[in-house]
């Protein structure tokens, strides 16, 4: 493959396995401190998360490749197809996946004739807003947390034959706010256009069982690496309402243009950046209850959402979209933290995801 | 619990105060201009009072008893003047803005319920919404 032929790559394929694991083990522990810091800095990121990327996985194969081409003098196939562009993807479609604006909490489960993944997304954020008096458009903003992993089981063959499984568990922790205007075009259809700002470290563990060693034996190799990545999303929203007396019908269109700009110190194929977009078109029909709680009123909704990951290749992850219909209740509290920003429902739902090779849940608490 | 060192304890606890200190004056009561009077903000301009034409503003003291208000929600395709008629009441807040509810906008009793929350109670919709082209 002409990725690995290039002089780094030789380097890094070529380095004994040992070094590469010693080497790898060291950074891990400085970019843990780094991690450390920025969780004292942004508060809110409590716990050091563990990270996993397809890339050190990859580079442990390149590793195995590499010993065995010393072994065979003979030029590889198979396992060699992937490359470092396969990697970079792979680790950007997991975090914009994880932490696109729009996407709400999942759980997912991908299940190919080569791989197995579980998938989960969780997010706890605030979206508002805000009236600019004089002015026929409004503000926008949002802060929102995010976290989500990926254990991913992918068999492969190496390029001697024999069968070699990746095991590889993924973690991501995102910090993001976002800035916007809307633009109310009637009473029943608005524009939004907004900037989203995210930062999220990206840490990896990798285990690879079937390495041939010196002496044939297989053997089983664990990889730890870390990567902090810098994203800047913009999003252009349609959003239609209507209300049919007590019920209300909501249609939305979302695109997102979204630039990642990735770092990491033990893995140079993550020094990276990319553009990427995501599609979404979500619809939610709600209507009344007789339930109250404190004299506010419960209601019922159902929904369905679809999502595009536009440019993501299917072997990034084992999908590009997602369709999910679910169903659950509204709590109308209408109460105005801080005297600034209304905050009209609390709720939960349950959802259903499905797309080609995947399924899935959303459950979930929702605030509005 | 965690087993912090004393100083880092005392900067916590300090630093919690005075953020609940900061937050809870967030919300601040209602000023009347007297015992029989009412207040209403709104988030779009109010541009008629009890049938009278007035400058923009967005913030009034109404006498209590029926009031009527022309309020306008702008877009960029239409103005939609929502006309409101209630019995305001002496020594309430009141407050009109936008929910994407079935009228443009909404009129809310405003109630402080503490220092860091307000809640909006007691909806009424305009009596109509005339719509005109910008």
């Amino acid at each position: 493959m002409a990725d690995y032929e290039s002089k780094e790559a030789v380097t890094i394929c070529c380095r004994p396995l040992h070094q590469f694991l010693a080497t790898a083990e060291y950074e891990y522990h400085e970019l843990v401190a780094f991690r450390v810091t920025a969780v004292i800095f942004l508060y809110v990121m409590k716990s050091i998360l563990h990270i996993i990327s397809l890339s050190t996985v990859l580079l442990s194969t390149l590793s195995i490749n590499s010993n065995v081409i010393a072994q065979n003098g003979s030029p590889l196939t198979g396992l060699s197809a992937l490359s470092e562009s396969d990697i970079q993807s792979s680790a950007i479609a997991f975090v914009n996946t994880t932490s696109s604006p729009g996407l709400e909490g999942a759980t997912l489960e991908v299940d190919d004739t080569q791989r197995e993944s579980d998938q989960w997304r969780s997010s706890l954020g605030f979206t508002a807003e805000v009236t600019l008096k004089d002015h026929i458009f409004n503000a926008y903003w949002g802060l929102g947390l995010v976290t989500g992993s990926l254990h991913d089981r992918i068999q492969l063959t190496a390029d001697t034959g024999e069968p070699v499984r990746l095991d590889m568990t993924r973690d991501v922790t995102s910090l993001r706010g976002s800035l916007g205007l809307i633009f109310p075009v009637n009473q029943h259809f608005k524009l939004r256009s907004v900037l989203t700002l995210a930062v999220s470290d990206l840490q990896t563990n990798s285990i690879v069982d079937g390495i041939l060693d010196s002496n044939n034996n297989p053997t089983i190799q664990t990889f730890d690496n870390s990567a902090q990545l810098a994203s800047t999303a913009g999003s252009l929203d349609a959003l239609y309402w209507h209300w049919f007396d007590n019920y209300k019908l909501e249609l939305s269109a979302h695109y997102n243009v979204i630039y990642t700009d990735s770092f990491s110190e033990d893995n140079p194929i993550l020094d990276t950046h990319a553009w990427d977009s995501t599609a979404q078109l979500k619809s939610r029909f709600s209507g009344p209850t007789s339930l109250t709680t404190k004299a506010r009123p419960w209601r019922w909704l159902v929904y369905a959402n679809h999502s595009n990951f536009i440019t993501q290749e299917k072997t990034a992850l084992g999908y590009t979209g997602l369709f999910e219909i679910g169903t659950g209740l509204e709590w109308q509290l209408n109460v105005k933290p801080l005297d600034w920003f209304g905050w009209q429902y609390i709720g939960f739902s349950v959802g259903v995801i499905t797309s080609r090779n995947v399924d899935g849940i959303n459950v979930g608490i929702t605030a509005r | 619990m965690i087993n912090l060192p004393f100083k880092r304890q005392t900067k916590r606890i300090i630093f919690f105060t005075v953020m609940c200190t900061v937050l809870s004056s967030c919300v601040q009561p209602s000023v009347f201009k007297a015992e029989d009077y009412a207040l209403i903000k709104s988030n779009y301009p109010i541009v008629v009072i009890n049938g009278i034409d007035i400058e923009d503003t967005y913030k009034l003291d109404l006498e209590a008893g029926e009031n009527s208000l022309v309020v306008v929600y702008n877009t960029y395709q239409y103005d939609y003047f929502c006309t409101f008629s209630w019995i305001a009441k002496a020594g309430t807040a009141y407050e009109i803005t936008d929910q994407e509810n079935n009228h443009p906008l909404t009129l809310f009793r405003w109630h402080r319920k503490n220092g860091l929350l307000t809640t909006r109670l007691d909806p009424v919709n305009p009596l109509e919404c005339t719509q005109k082209p910008r």
